[in-house]
C-alpha cells in the first residue's frame, strides 16, 4: 500500500510541479512518466503527467511535465507546467543556446542539468540564482552502464524531489521497463543509482522573490495581421537559420582534408546537407568542386558519411565541448531577404 | 504490488492505475473484447490500436484488428462487421473522421450499433495535429449518439457504457465517445478500473438479438434502394431512437454508477446552484474552468461551470434548467461554424433557451483553443470576467469573438530565406537523348563531384531524425532533374519535418495536400500549367517538372487516387519513399511492411509474430496502369537512381506519368544503427527483396542484378541488420522466415522472366 507523503511546497493551486526539458530520443518522456508513477502509485500522491507533443522527431526539443498534489486533491488542470519547482535539463546544449528553458523558475526551485561541468561553473555560465543547482554527467553514466541519459537524470531528479522515495522510483522503473526490456533493467537501475548518488549540488541562499524568472509564454512570429493568408510561406529555405547541433548524442564526423578525394559519396548519403563544397581545382589543375568541410550547425551525428567514405577521410570522434563550432565550415547562403 | 485494490461493499473489485485517455480506451476495449476493430492510424487516436496490438501479442484479448487502407476503408470494415451481428470498435481523429464521414450516416441509417472513439483534433488545413473540436462538430449531424469524456477516467467509463446504450433495442444506434486529443488522450492521471473482465462482461451482457447478414436460414436485404416517400420515415425512426436514447442513457448511467461508484449526470453542473454567471465548455477545458470557479467563489463571485456529458441527443432540457436563473453564460467553443456567429454549441444552447419563455440569460460566445492552443486557468478567468460583466451590467458588449488570437508585430522580422535558385544553376549537367532509330533513351550523368555545383533544392536545418533515409533519396533524385521543379508532398515525415511553421526547408515551390489526394491535386496543377500556357497567360518558354513526393503510407490511403491519376497519364512524376510503415505517426504497419516485420500495430510477443500478410508490390500495381515509366531505386546506388530520375523527367515531359519507389531506412522505427542506413538498403537490394529495375513503355529491365555481380545474399543477412526483424531469425519463427524468403524468391524469379521477355 502506498504511504502518504507531504509535498514540501506547492503553488497557489496546490501543485508541486516538475518540468523536464529535453531532446527527442533522450527519454525525458519516459522519465517523466516513471517519476509521476512513482509519486502516484508508490508515494500515495495524486499526480498527472504528459509531454509537449507535436510531430517532433528524434533530436528536436521536447518537454515533459509532472504535477503532484495531495492525494485527496483532484487534478483538473491540463496545461503545461510554466513555473516548475524542479526543472530537469537533459542536454546542456538546450540551456546554453536558449535561456528560455529556464523560464518560470522560483527562487526556491531546484535545477538539475545533464553536464560534465561542476555546478558552480554551470551556475556562472547560466547566471541564475536559484536555491539549488545540480549537475550530473548523465551521458557518461549512460554510456558506462549501457543505459540511456534518462535513467541517470531520473536518479538526480529523484534526489531533488526529497519527498519521493527512491525505492518507489525503482519500482516504477521495473514496471515501465522490466517486462519490455528485461535485459536492460540492470544497467538502467545502475544508472539510476549513480545519478541519484552522483549528482553534485551547488547551493546558495536566496530570499523569496529575489531570483524569480518570470515565465514568458512564447509568442508566434506571425499573427493574424502579419501572416500571409492561408499560411503560405513566401521565403524559401528558411530552415537554414536553425541550429540542429543538439540532435547529436556524443559523436560527430571529423573531416580530414588530406585524405579526401572529393568523390562526393558522403554528400550523397547525408540526410542533413552538411557538406560544404567550393569551386577549386582537381589534381590536374582543372576547375572542379572541392569539399571544404562540414557545417556542424546541421550535423545530427548519424555518421552515415563515415560509412560511405572510401578513403577514411571522415572519422567518428567523440564530441568535445566547443569542438564543432571551431571546426565548422559554414554553408554559404546569401542572407538577402527574398520575396516578402 | 503497484495497484491498489479497492473494495467497496457490494461493488466489484477495482484497481488504481496511472493511465492516459488512450490507455483507458484500449483497456476498456480489451475488457469489452469487441469482435472486430477496423481502424486506420491517425494522431492522436493511433495509440489505441497500438496498445491493443501489444495486448494482443500478449494474449490479452481476442479482438480481430484490421488495418484499413484509409479511414474510409476502416469505416467500411466496421460497417461490414456490424452487419454480422458482433461488437465492433473503431478510433479516429480529425480528417480521418472527415474521410470516413460519408460512412457514418450509412451506419446509423441502417441501424447497426458500434463504438467509435473520436479523439478530437483540429481539421486541416493547414495541417495541425493537436486538439480542438472542429472534427466533433462534423460528427454531430450523422445520427450517432455522442458521449463526451472529460478525463481518462471518463474515457474508460463512457466506452463501457457506450456499448450498452447503442445496443439497447430502444436505441440501436452507433455511438461516438469523444475526448480531447492530447489533453486527455495523452495525459496520465490517477484512475480506477474493474479488476476483472467479468465485471465488464456482465454489465454489457450478450449482444442483443438483431438482424444479421450471417444467418443464411434467414436471408435479409440490408440497405435497399429507398427514395421518397420512404426515406423520411426511416429518418423519423432514427429521430425517435435518438429521443428514446435520453431515457436509456440516464438508465445506463445510473446502473453504472451503482456498479462503479462513479456517477455521470447528463450535464455536469459545477457550483451552479446559485450561480449568476457561468461558462459552458466541453471536455478538458471545463475541468480547468472548475479550478478557476473555486478561486472566484472564494472571492465571493457567484460563478459556475456547465459541461454536457452527452452531445447527441442534445441535452436541451437539462441546459434550460441549469440556466433558469442564470444572468449570463459564456459559451467557449473549440471550433467555429464560420460566418454563423458561433459554433454549433452556441446555436443549440440558444435554441434550447429560446424554448423557455421565462429565460433571460445573456449569451456570449468565444472561440478558443483552436489547433490545440492551451486553455490556461487565466483563459478561463477571462471567460468568467466577461460573463460576470454581462451579468452585472445586464448587457453584452461583444456577442461573438475569438479569444487568444495574436495580431502579430510588423516589426518582428521573419528569418531570412535562401536565394531563389536560378534556372542556370540547375541546367546543363544532365542530358537525356532519344535514339531516333530505336526510341531508346540515353542518359548522360556527370560524375557526382560535378553535381556538387548544383544547389540542393531543399535547405539544411529540417527536423528529420538523425540518419533519416528520406533526404538523401529525395536529394539524389532532385539533383538529377534539370530546370525548374515544383513539388507536392503528401502528408508524412518529409512534409512535417520540412515545413514546421513559420519555417520551410523548401527552396522551390512546394504544395501539401493530405495523403489520399496528392496525385490528383498535382495533376490539377499540371493541367492548369498547360492551359494557362495555351491561353498565353504563362510564357510558352516556361518549363516546369512536377513531382509528387509521398511515403508508402500515402500510397496506401492514396492508392486509388494515384491509380486514377496514372490512368489519366498526366505529365508528372510520383516519387514514393518507402520506409515500410507509417513512421510519421509512430511506426504502424503499412501494406508495404513485409510479413513478420515488427511495427507498433503488428507487435511481437507470445501471441504475435509481426505483420500477418506480404508487402505490397506497388511498382507492379502502377505498371499495370500502363504508364510510360516505372522504376525502383535506393541511395546505395546513386548513379542508378539518378539515371532513373533523369529518365522519369524525360517521360514526364514527353509521354506522361512516371512513378518510382525508393526504399529508404528509418533507423528509429527499424531499430537499426543510424550509420548503417546505406548498407541496409544495399543489403535489401542484394537479397533480392528490393530489386533495382525499370519498366519502360511496358518493357522490364533489371538495372542491377546481384546474382550476376556475385553479390546476392540471403534475406536473413539483410534482416539481421534491423531490430524490427531480429525475431524472424529465431528458430521458432523459421517457418515465417521461409515463407518470406519464398515470396521474395517468387517475385524475383518473375521479375527475371519479365526482364528476359519484353512481352511480359
Amino acid at each position: 500500500m502506498p504511504v502518504g507523503v507531504a509535498l514540501p511546497v506547492t503553488n497557489e493551486e496546490g501543485f508541486f510541479e516538475i518540468r523536464l526539458e529535453s531532446i527527442g530520443g533522450l527519454g525525458a518522456n519516459v522519465a517523466g512518466k516513471i517519476l509521476a508513477e512513482a509519486g502516484v502509485l508508490y508515494s500515495g500522491l495524486n499526480g498527472s503527467n504528459f509531454a509537449s507533443y507535436g510531430s517532433e522527431k528524434k533530436g528536436t526539443p521536447v518537454k515533459s511535465f509532472v504535477r503532484f498534489a495531495a492525494p485527496e486533491k483532484e487534478i483538473r488542470n491540463a496545461t503545461p507546467v510554466e513555473r516548475p519547482h524542479v526543472l530537469g535539463i537533459f542536454h546542456e546544449a538546450l540551456v546554453l543556446s536558449d535561456k528560455s528553458v529556464l523560464s518560470g523558475l522560483y527562487s526556491h526551485s531546484v535545477v538539475v542539468i545533464n553536464s560534465r561541468k561542476d555546478p558552480e561553473t554551470m551556475r556562472e555560465m547560466l547566471g541564475i540564482k536559484v536555491r539549488r543547482l545540480g549537475t550530473v554527467p548523465a551521458l557518461d553514466i549512460a554510456t558506462e552502464t549501457g543505459s540511456r541519459t534518462n535513467m541517470a537524470m531520473l536518479g538526480a531528479i529523484t534526489k531533488a524531489c526529497e519527498f519521493l522515495s527512491p525505492e518507489g522510483v525503482v519500482e516504477a522503473i521495473r514496471d515501465a521497463l522490466g517486462t519490455r526490456y528485461p535485459q536492460m533493467l540492470q544497467g538502467n537501475l545502475e544508472a539510476f543509482w549513480r545519478g541519484y548518488h552522483g549528482v553534485k549540488w551547488h547551493e546558495v541562499t536566496v530570499s523569496e522573490g529575489e531570483a524569480e524568472q518570470p515565465y514568458v509564454r512564447p509568442q508566434p512570429l506571425f499573427g493574424y495581421e502579419t501572416a500571409t493568408l492561408g499560411g503560405t510561406l513566401v521565403r524559401p529555405g528558411t530552415t537554414w537559420n536553425k541550429d540542429m547541433s543538439a540532435s547529436r548524442q556524443g559523436q560527430l564526423p571529423e573531416f580530414l582534408r588530406d585524405k579526401c578525394i572529393d568523390c562526393a559519396q558522403c554528400d550523397l548519403v547525408c540526410p542533413d546537407y552538411c557538406f560544404v563544397w567550393e569551386m577549386g581545382q582537381d589534381k590536374k589543375g582543372r576547375p572542379a568542386m572541392v569539399l571544404k568541410g562540414i557545417d556542424y550547425q546541421y550535423c545530427k551525428g548519424c555518421l552515415k558519411c563515415v560509412e560511405a567514405c572510401p578513403v577514411d577521410a571522415l572519422v567518428a570522434i567523440p564530441e568535445a565541448d566547443g569542438w564543432a563550432p571551431e571546426h565548422r565550415v559554414q554553408q554559404r547562403f546569401s542572407i538577402i531577404a527574398t520575396v516578402g | 504490488m503497484r495497484q491498489e485494490d479497492i473494495k467497496v461493499a457490494a461493488r466489484p473489485d477495482q484497481r488504481m492505475g496511472f493511465l492516459s485517455g488512450n490507455e483507458m480506451a484500449a483497456l476498456a476495449a480489451s475488457q469489452i473484447n469487441f469482435h472486430v476493430m477496423g481502424y486506420y492510424p491517425i494522431t492522436p487516436s493511433t495509440e489505441i490500436a497500438e496498445l491493443l496490438s501489444e495486448m494482443q501479442a500478449n494474449g490479452e484479448h481476442d479482438i480481430v484488428l484490421i488495418p484499413g487502407d484509409g479511414e474510409h476503408g476502416a469505416a467500411g470494415i466496421c460497417y461490414g462487421a456490424t452487419t454480422g451481428g458482433g461488437r465492433v470498435f473503431n478510433a479516429t481523429s480529425a480528417n480521418g473522421l472527415l474521410y470516413a464521414l460519408e460512412q457514418l450516416p450509412v451506419q446509423s441509417g441502417t441501424r447497426f450499433p458500434m463504438v467509435l472513439d473520436l479523439v478530437t483534433r483540429s481539421v486541416s488545413g493547414p495541417l495541425d495535429i493537436r486538439g480542438d473540436h472542429s472534427d466533433l462538430y462534423f460528427a454531430i449531424h450523422t445520427g450517432w449518439i455522442v458521449l463526451l469524456a472529460r478525463d481518462p477516467q471518463a474515457v474508460y467509463d463512457m466506452n463501457i457504457m457506450a456499448v450498452r446504450i447503442g445496443e439497447d433495442p430502444r436505441v440501436q444506434l452507433p455511438v461516438i465517445v469523444a475526448y480531447d486529443g492530447f489533453f486527455t488522450s495523452h495525459q496520465k492521471r490517477r484512475v480506477h478500473y474493474f479488476a476483472h473482465q467479468d465485471t465488464v462482461q456482465q454489465f454489457i451482457g450478450p449482444v442483443p438479438e438483431r438482424i444479421t447478414a450471417l444467418n443464411p436460414r434467414q436471408p435479409v436485404t440490408i440497405g435497399p434502394y429507398m427514395n421518397d416517400p420512404d426515406l423520411i420515415n426511416n429518418k423519423y425512426q432514427l429521430h425517435k431512437a435518438m429521443e428514446a436514447a435520453r431515457e436509456v442513457i440516464a438508465e445506463v448511467f445510473a446502473e453504472y454508477a451503482e456498479l462503479s461508484g462513479r456517477h455521470y449526470p447528463i450535464v455536469d453542473l459545477y457550483r451552479m446552484e446559485d450561480a449568476e454567471a457561468a461558462v459552458l465548455l466541453l471536455n478538458s477545458a471545463a475541468e480547468t474552468a472548475k479550478d478557476v470557479a473555486d478561486r472566484l467563489r472564494e472571492q465571493g463571485l457567484k460563478v459556475g461551470v456547465i459541461s454536457p456529458n452527452i452531445l447527441r441527443p442534445f441535452p436541451a432540457e437539462e441546459i434550460r434548467k441549469a440556466c433558469r436563473n442564470l444572468k449570463a453564460l459564456l459559451i467557449g467553443e473549440r471550433g467555429d461554424s464560420y460566418g454563423s456567429g458561433g459554433g454549433p454549441l452556441t446555436h443549440e444552447v440558444k435554441a434550447a433557451l429560446k424554448d423557455d419563455p421565462e429565460n433571460r440569460t445573456l449569451v456570449l460566445t468565444r472561440i478558443y483553443g483552436l489547433g490545440g492552443k492551451d486553455f490556461y486557468p487565466d483563459d478561463a478567468e477571462a471567460f468568467f470576467k466577461l460573463a460576470l460583466e454581462a451579468a452585472e451590467t445586464g448587457r453584452v458588449k461583444v456577442r461573438f469573438d475569438y479569444h487568444g488570437v495574436t495580431p502579430g508585430d510588423p516589426n518582428r522580422v521573419p528569418p531570412p530565406g535562401t536565394p531563389v535558385i536560378s534556372r542556370e544553376e540547375v541546367t546543363g549537367l544532365v542530358s537525356v537523348t532519344q535514339d531516333p532509330e530505336t526510341g531508346q533513351l540515353k542518359v548522360k550523368l556527370p560524375p557526382p563531384r560535378q553535381l556538387m555545383e548544383r544547389p540542393k533544392r531543399i535547405a539544411p536545418g529540417h527536423g528529420a531524425c538523425p540518419g533519416c533515409g528520406i533526404f538523401p533519396a529525395i536529394n539524389q533524385f532532385l539533383a538529377a532533374l534539370e530546370g525548374d521543379v515544383v513539388v507536392l508532398y503528401q502528408t508524412g515525415c518529409a512534409m512535417v519535418v520540412t515545413t514546421g511553421y513559420p519555417f520551410t526547408a523548401h527552396r522551390i515551390t512546394y504544395i501539401h495536400n493530405l495523403f489520399q489526394n496528392g496525385a490528383p491535386t498535382l495533376s490539377g496543377l499540371v493541367e492548369m500549367f498547360f492551359e494557362r500556357k495555351r491561353r498565353g497567360e504563362i510564357d510558352v518558354g516556361e518549363d516546369i517538372t512536377f513531382v509528387m513526393i509521398t511515403g508508402d503510407g500515402g500510397m496506401d490511403i492514396g492508392m486509388g487516387s494515384a491509380i486514377g491519376t496514372a490512368l489519366r497519364n498526366h505529365k508528372m512524376i510520383i516519387l514514393e519513399y518507402d520506409n515500410e510503415g507509417y513512421m510519421n505517426t509512430g511506426s504502424q504497419l503499412s501494406y508495404s511492411t513485409p510479413i513478420g516485420h515488427r511495427t507498433s500495430t503488428s507487435e511481437v510477443g507470445p501471441h504475435g509474430r509481426g505483420k500477418l500478410f506480404h508487402h505490397k508490390d506497388t511498382p507492379m500495381i502502377m505498371a499495370a496502369t500502363n504508364i510510360p515509366y516505372v522504376f525502383t531505386g535506393v541511395e546505395a546506388f546513386p548513379q542508378d537512381l539518378m539515371r532513373k530520375a533523369a529518365k522519369a523527367q524525360w517521360y514526364a515531359k514527353n509521354e506522361g506519368l512516371a512513378y518510382g519507389k525508393v526504399l529508404i531506412t528509418c533507423p528509429l522505427n527499424w531499430r537499426s544503427e543510424e550509420r548503417l542506413g546505406t548498407a541496409i538498403v544495399e543489403a535489401a537490394v542484394n537479397s533480392c527483396f528490393f530489386p533495382l529495375y525499370e519498366i519502360e513503355r511496358g518493357v522490364t529491365t533489371i538495372t542491377y542484378n546481384p546474382e550476376e555481380k556475385g553479390k546476392r545474399i540471403p534475406v536473413s543477412e539483410w534482416l539481421k541488420l534491423m531490430g524490427k526483424t531480429r525475431h524472424l531469425l529465431r528458430p521458432e519463427n523459421k517457418d515465417l522466415l521461409e515463407e518470406f524468403e519464398r515470396e521474395v524468391e517468387r517475385r524475383w524469379q518473375r521479375l527475371k522472366a519479365r526482364h528476359e521477355h519484353p512481352l511480359l
